[in-house]
């Protein structure tokens, strides 16, 4: 008798694994998936009025961010390329979109593929430049990379294309992703969007280049003895990032009905690196996790402070980094590796391998 | 003889490839206008160097990269500036600082104390919170009210704020006021300062010494009663200044204090930003990116996000019916605003900025070669574990060769604001150039990076020319013109090239 209770559960724990390991997970995209209709509910508004929509509109942001942040972490948390130059990603993709729908009238597809194929040329050129250099060389040569972009993007001989300093404005949306027309329909368009990229992500975390990637980051001579081309794996992790920092970077563009040269500023690549290390490096749901903080904080900070929240994001971006290296999330498996229940199952398994 | 010539290789090709330069220009050019063009350029490579040089330093010493050096350096050139239209501005704030740090300076003191804080579990947490509540409260009290914006903002260049006056003055017994409430935050922050988690992390095998009654008291000692007396002869000194220095005068005084700010913040940053984190390597390049993005916003939050221009000292300025002079003799005595150079008139003052950057490569250059310091430092490049090893506190020189670094970049920022103004853009501005020429010349390369601040101020110069005047190519109708906006870009395309070539760097070390 006392031992048929352990024998029934467990096929249906390893039936059900995924629901045990992803159920936090789940539960929070339910609540995502819901917010709309719960903050109507408790501000007795319509979906579509007053604090429900200024609220999806926090979340779309939030959402734009999350997969540019992700994007982010590919390179810095599991390859661990340190890149100064990521907004140029985010702000191609914002202008390319733009272009694409402004200047060349083309369709919202076609307008993607537009992003898609710039941003992967962008990442091999910036790949075979930069990748030739190490460490923090890199993060140098690509800050002066995106440095370079914003310049273009403010300067005055490609009015006609960029809009010079006063940015790309009014971009035609069509009606179907309108988020003037119908916000809500843009929530779930967002939400959408980076559950897909985050799954996305973690196919490529998982696979075997994603392991190749983290090898890299481990130890780079060693990934090199083994007889990886570090080379090549390098220059996958930066067009994926690159593409999906300019997908984020396209949404934001639609979301915002514009894009200005502040998409491609070092404000922009400080903001990654902030959301990244909130969230907790080497982890997809960290950054995540990190663009929600920082939305809300920003929010709040904003509301409070005024002109200068900058300043103090600042000051709490530099405190993180000398106290807080491993994020929320990664401080959070670190205590319950320590502490937690879990935590010691955790250390025996990797005691034992 | 060939290993000789295999170690100059990059200094010959440069050398061939500016002889070469040179003749296409004497070639296609007139003379008169190549020539102002290059002193244009040899004024933007000496400010660039004066970036760039510190940039190489501190990186080919310690491996860290700064980020935040064009920060240092729009700092420097603000502090310059604010002194400059508004010496008063020192009276009334460096007190402040300077008993902060007197406070500060209790942390050999109140590390006993600190000691005893519970170290594990709620305590530790629970006591960290009360040291930086009350210590966030006392800074607080201390700059509550402080009259800023009277105090820093001058003259009409500066939109919207007010012309500092005499009514700013606090009565002395608010100032004194302030004194005490900000030694007493600096008091409080030193109990983390001085704890022993900080210790560990910052400390050399070397400085486990105890130091002597002496100079744990004296130091701040002489802080406080430095920051009384300047309170004190506030008036007085401002009188003074205002009144009787001449312009040349203040600018001087301007270049040491842009200078001395460069070096203080600098060191700071290394005693106690960077120095906990000599570990994480990454973590000290992102907290350096952090610093530019905060000194940026502090300096928009203190100055206002507009620029503002400074005015050009007399010494190279003076306005008579002989100018401009004729040539550099005739200048000496008529100190005009411009120079004939071959019938063509050239600002005087981008003489100095060249006089500058050359005397400090000179100076530089002669304490890394001739100095017991030089020696050492050049050794750290080296190796710098074998230094300590040798008794030698690394941590020490580190320390010193980013104040030296910093505060070289201040003084450039100094030099550079009758030139360019001053505006919360600098920092960026002047590092991107920086970067690029240090990528050229290779990292922790002193030779490197003067080379490479010469070829991005050269490229610059002549790129704003060429793109202003249109380029003709063959099969082409009109000229092709571009903003000199493309011709700053333009630039990024020489480091690509040298990434190509030799992503090391001309005068790098293979890696």
């Amino acid at each position: 008798m006392e031992s048929t209770a352990p024998t029934t559960q467990r096929p249906v724990l390893a039936r059900a694994g995924w629901l045990q390991r992803d159920g936090l997970l789940l539960a929070a995209l339910a609540v995502l998936a819901l917010f709309p209709f719960i903050t109507s509910l408790l501000s007795g508004e319509a979906v579509d009025q007053g604090a429900p929509k200024f609220f999806q509109g926090l979340l779309i942001q939030m959402f734009i961010f999350a997969v540019y942040a992700m994007s982010y972490d590919l390179l810095m948390g599991y390859t661990g390329i340190l890149s100064f130059g990521h907004a140029l990603f985010f702000g191609s993709g914002a202008y390319m979109m733009g272009i694409a729908l402004k200047h060349l009238q083309w369709p919202l597809l076609g307008a993607v593929g537009l992003v898609i194929v710039v941003a992967i040329v962008q990442s091999l050129i910036i790949g075979v430049l930069s990748l030739r250099v190490h460490g923090v060389y890199f993060a140098m040569v690509t800050l002066a990379f995106a440095q370079v972009a914003f310049l273009l993007a403010t300067a005055t001989d490609f009015r006609q294309w960029t809009g010079a300093e006063d940015g790309l404005q009014g971009i035609p949306v069509p009606a179907l992703v309108s988020p003037t027309d119908n916000r809500l329909r843009f929530y779930y368009l967002a939400l959408v969007f980076m559950v897909i990229m985050y799954l996305l992500a973690r196919r490529i975390v998982n696979s075997p280049t994603g392991r190749v990637l983290v090898a890299i980051r481990e130890n780079e001579n060693r990934a090199t003895m083994i007889g990886y081309n570090v080379f090549v794996f390098k220059m996958i992790a930066v067009i994926l990032a690159g593409v999906f920092a300019a997908l984020a970077g396209s949404l934001n563009a639609l979301w915002n009905l514009n894009a200005t040269p502040t998409v491609l500023g070092l404000d922009m690549t400080i903001e990654a690196l902030l959301m990244t290390i909130i969230g907790g490096v080497g982890t997809l749901i960290g950054p995540m996790l990190g663009s929600g903080v920082l939305t809300i904080l920003g929010y709040w900070l904003n509301a409070t402070f005024g002109r200068n929240w900058l300043l103090i994001l600042g000051v709490i971006y530099v405190l993180l980094v000398l106290f807080l290296p491993y994020g929320l999330v990664g401080t959070w498996r670190r205590q319950s590796a320590r502490f937690g229940p879990g935590g010691w199952r955790e250390l025996l398994r990797r005691t034992r391998s | 003889m060939p290993q000789s010539l295999s170690r100059y290789r990059p200094l010959l090709i440069s050398v061939a490839v500016v002889l070469a330069f040179f003749a296409t220009l004497s070639a296609t050019m007139e003379a008169r206008i190549w020539v102002s063009i290059l002193l244009s350029g040899l004024t933007l490579a000496a400010l660039y160097f004066l970036l760039a040089s510190g940039l190489s330093l501190i990186f080919g010493l310690m491996d860290v990269l700064n980020f935040a050096h064009g920060s240092l350096f729009m700092l420097g050139a603000y502090a310059g500036w604010t002194f400059y239209t508004n010496p008063r501005v020192i009276f009334n704030t460096a007190p402040l600082f300077l008993a902060l740090f007197a406070g500060l300076g209790l942390a050999r003191w109140t590390h006993l104390l600190a000691d005893r804080l519970p170290r594990r579990g709620l305590g530790r947490w629970l006591g960290l919170a009360v040291v930086v509540l009350v210590a966030v409260a006392l800074l607080t009290l201390g700059f509550q009210a402080f009259p800023l914006d009277r105090l820093v903002a001058f003259g009409t260049t500066v939109a919207g704020r007010q012309v500092a006056t005499a009514e700013a003055q606090e009565p002395l017994t608010q100032g004194l006021t302030r004194l005490v409430l900000l030694f007493l935050a600096g008091g409080v922050l030193s109990l983390g300062v001085g704890s022993r988690d900080v210790r560990q992390a910052s400390a050399g095998p070397t400085s486990a010494t105890t130091p002597s009654t002496l100079r744990a008291v004296g130091l701040p000692a002489v802080l406080v009663g430095l920051s009384i007396v300047l309170l004190l002869v506030r008036d007085a000194g401002e009188t003074l200044m205002l009144k009787g220095l001449p312009s040349d005068l203040r600018f001087l005084l301007a270049l040491v204090v842009g200078a001395a700010t460069g070096a203080l913040v600098g060191g700071l940053i290394e005693v106690g930003l960077i120095r906990p984190l000599y570990a994480r390597p990454i973590y000290q390049v992102l907290l350096t990116l952090g610093l530019l993005f905060v000194f940026d916003q502090s300096v928009k939050a203190v100055w206002g996000p507009a620029g503002a221009f400074m005015e050009i000292p007399a010494f190279f300025n003076t306005a008579s019916d002989r100018c401009p002079s004729p040539d550099l003799i005739a200048w000496l005595s008529d100190h005009c605003n411009s120079i004939m150079v071959l019938g063509r008139p050239f600002p005087s003052y981008r003489l100095f900025i060249i006089v500058v950057g050359v005397l400090l490569l000179a100076g530089v250059a002669l304490l890394l070669q001739r100095s017991r310091l030089g020696i050492i430092i050049r050794a750290g490049v080296q190796d710098a574990d074998m230094v300590q090893a040798l008794g030698i506190n690394v941590r020490r020189v580190f320390t010193l060769v980013f104040a030296l670094g910093a505060g070289i970049a201040g003084l450039g920022g100094v030099a550079a604001a009758p030139f360019v103004g001053v505006n919360p853009g600098l920092a960026l501005g002047f590092q991107l150039p920086a970067f690029i020429a240090v990528v050229i010349g290779g990292m922790g390369s002193y030779a490197g990076a003067a080379l490479g601040a010469l070829i991005v101020g050269l490229a610059r110069a002549f790129g704003d020319y060429l793109v202003l005047t249109g380029v003709q190519l063959p099969g082409m109708s009109q000229a092709l013109k571009a903003s000199p906006t493309v011709a700053n870009a333009s630039t990024v395309l020489i480091m690509a090239l040298v990434l190509l070539i030799r992503p090391s760097g001309l005068f790098g070390k293979k890696d």
